[in-house]
């Protein structure tokens, strides 16, 4: 299990086309307060719990840093209409990878607009590789 | 023989016919009188009812620069499903001082949605969600799926008293030609009662207009704010539903305290 938080460059890089089909989020919400949309991170971790909720759901994933410490990424999806895939598409124990917009605040790990992936990169979701934009 | 019975059986009946009405007659004095509660469209009103999409589907989600913009690309889609021509005029609202001074000190975690507090008007409607239009002959209900909130407009002529201040305020209408007008006023103050982007609060001086019709298949409405708190002058948009898929139920919406404020961590503090 890895994490990776790279510079846009590097992490669109290191991606490929899974990452480079993700579709720029509108700005949206007060997405902007909490996440920088101008800056992408990508991340590997194990899938902790999934909270399907209004108004959004959450995905929790178990990974390390560079310095090898325990994390935990916090994934912002959408709202409960929207997540009906992630029974399936994120099973509690399943390593995933993840991509998006990071946030803000300094010693936090979370993202939003984020596409999911398996670990061998296929897409997770119905709208993989096109962003998961959160409801109001 | 069977003629005497008969008689008696007759004479029985009406007794207790008599009886019941006596009883019914002593009731209806003890007790208020208990009326059907009307139901159903009145002849002669537009008709508004029915469940309303009001997803991306019906028009570009709700943001920042949506449904107030201060321009607009032309050819883009406008909150009433028409596309913007070239001569766009702004329907951002022009701000008072005291707007712009909440607005420089706004602190977004301040945004009451972090802890469920539900959405109103303006920013309720356009909300990117199923609403649901029931007509009555004394009020009509605007039922939300969003925030699972319930409006009530009053068509009988009552007027709101000093105790009717609450957070969806308190609605009277009435149908003009084939529309519905809905105006309402007793809002509580709300740090975010413009919209949930650009910092703006609501005063309780904030009354709503809002203008319902049919077009076609499709609910219109005119929504316009007034706010002399905050706002110079009133601001409006118009948006629009469309026809919610047959046998569409709204779902509840279920607002999770948990769920709602875990992005508040990722704000970079503004103050201590």
């Amino acid at each position: 299990m890895s994490v990776g938080l790279r510079s846009a460059a590097a992490a669109a890089l290191l991606a490929a086309g899974w990452f480079a089909a993700a579709a720029p989020l509108a700005a949206h919400h007060s997405a902007a307060a909490a996440y920088d949309e101008t800056k992408h991170v990508e991340a590997q971790g194990t899938v902790a719990r999934v909270l399907v909720r209004n108004p959004h759901s959450w995905v929790f994933l178990e990974s390390t840093d560079d310095k090898g410490q325990k994390i935990e990424w916090q994934i912002e999806m959408g709202g409960a209409p929207s997540m009906a895939w992630a029974k399936d598409g994120l099973p509690i124990g399943a390593v995933v990878k993840v991509a998006g917009h990071p946030s803000r605040a300094p010693g936090t790990h979370g993202i939003t607009g984020a596409t999911f992936a398996k670990a061998d990169g296929t897409p997770i979701g119905p709208r993989a590789g096109r962003g998961e934009t959160p409801q109001p | 023989m069977s003629d005497t019975i008969g008689r008696f059986r007759l004479t029985r009946s009406a007794a207790a016919v008599a009886g019941a009405a006596l009883i019914a007659a002593a009731l209806g004095h003890a007790r208020p009188a208990l009326h059907a509660q009307p139901v159903g469209r009145p002849a002669a009103t537009p008709d508004l009812e029915g469940t309303w999409d009001g997803t991306r589907r019906a028009h570009p989600i709700n943001g920042p620069t949506i449904p107030w913009a201060r321009s607009v690309p032309e050819g883009t889609m406008l909150p009433d499903g028409t596309l913007a021509g070239k001569n766009y005029v702004s329907n951002f609202p022009e701000l008072n001082e005291r707007a712009l001074a909440f607005q420089k000190i706004f602190d977004e975690p301040l945004s009451p949605k972090y802890d469920c507090q539900p959405s109103t008007p303006p920013a309720l409607e356009f909300d990117p969600f199923f609403m649901e239009v029931v007509q009555w002959p004394d009020r009509v209900l605007l039922r939300y799926e969003k925030d699972d909130q319930l409006r009530t407009v009053w068509l009988d002529g009552r007027q709101p008293s000093a105790h009717d201040y609450g957070i969806q305020g308190f609605s009277t209408g009435r149908y003009e030609g084939n529309a519905l007008l809905v105006e309402t006023s007793m809002y509580v103050f709300d740090v975010t009662g413009f919209d949930d982007y650009n910092g703006i609060p609501s005063s309780q001086q904030k009354k709503i207009k809002e203008r319902y019709w049919r077009d076609g298949e499709q609910l219109k409405a005119t929504v316009t704010v007034e706010d002399p708190m905050f706002l110079r002058r009133p601001a409006s948009y118009t948006m629009r539903w469309l026809a919610a898929p047959k046998g569409y139920k709204l779902k509840p919406f279920d607002c999770d305290p948990e769920a709602a404020r875990l992005s508040v961590q990722f704000i970079p503090p503004r103050y201590k």
